[in-house]
């Protein structure tokens, strides 16, 4: 029978079990990498860094999580304080270039694949917006989750997802009868 | 408004588009970079305790046998009271010098 995260960690606690931990990692690996390459869109070796950085500092304070939340959005929360410290340090993280916004293509002549103008699509949206939806809509938190990631308030959140799938809805109108 | 798409439709393209990133060695590179393994404070307590029963064996037959438990005694016994009081007093300020210090660890430890 499988462990559930809540076994795993306190198998860490009590006995420092290294390998109850790298059970953690690899349970959550694929979304925190995942979540983190589309926060810092190109470089994905840096994101695979930040995710690295995240892992150990959840190891680290692992005596913080005191299980109310799900061990996945403690992670998350960890991976966007990584995120955000990362991008105080380098401009290009953070917020949309306007060149890239100017040069927004059609959707139905550029890229042929669907997956490809969501991807895109998604890149184009601000930070905030992206994470919210990046969480929400991808990831599965709740609002309110979300917003204790994020540690903003949940109507903000509540805003920044509903804009961002407008914007999403916007860019992807194309493929609505498909 | 977009009414055209619907949000689930959305939300399933964008769950779609997260794919399983495979791990290829990133979990073991993490572990590597792991802090080294605490000794258990249970495993700290047996090591002191096997260590001081083992030092007391040694020091009692490296003496005689314990022979001098019983000078010691008789010194103890024909030693000046006030020389006693003296030595009790040490004993009593070092203990509480002791517990002093190790109090400040603690709250240093606790505050951090």
């Amino acid at each position: 029978m499988a462990l559930t995260d809540a076994d795993l960690v306190a198998r860490v606690l009590l006995n420092d079990d290294h390998h109850a931990f790298a059970e953690l990692v690899r349970n959550h690996q694929s979304t925190v990498r995942g979540l983190l390459r589309q926060l810092v869109r190109t470089d994905v070796s840096l994101a695979d860094d930040l995710a690295q950085e995240t892992f150990l500092r959840a190891y680290k304070n692992l005596r913080s999580f005191r299980g109310e939340a799900r061990f996945s959005t403690w992670l998350y929360r960890i991976a966007y304080n990584c995120f955000r410290e990362e991008a105080r340090k380098r401009k290009e993280l953070v917020g949309i270039d306007e060149a890239q916004l100017a040069a927004e293509p059609d959707p139905h002549t550029v890229d042929p694949a669907l997956k490809h103008d969501l991807a895109h699509a998604l890149q184009l949206l601000p930070l905030h917006e992206r994470t919210a939806i990046l969480l929400c809509c991808q990831n599965g938190l709740s609002h309110d989750e979300a917003a204790r990631v994020l540690d903003i308030p949940l109507g903000t959140v509540k805003t920044n997802v509903l804009r961002g799938r407008e914007k999403l809805k916007r860019s992807l109108a194309l493929w609505a009868n498909n | 408004m977009n009414e055209d798409i619907p949000n689930d439709w959305l939300d399933t393209r964008l769950r779609d588009e997260a794919s399983y990133i495979d791990d290829a060695g990133f979990s073991a590179l993490v572990i590597q970079k792991l802090p080294a393994r605490r000794v258990r404070r249970s495993y700290r307590a047996v090591i002191l305790l096997a260590l001081t029963v083992v030092a007391s064996a040694l020091a009692y037959f490296l003496s005689g046998s314990g022979g001098f438990v019983g000078e010691l005694m008789m010194r103890f016994a024909v030693m000046p009271l006030s020389l006693m009081y003296l030595g009790a007093m040490g004993i009593g300020l070092l203990v509480m010098i002791g517990g002093i210090f190790a109090a400040i660890s603690k709250s240093g430890q606790h505050l951090r």
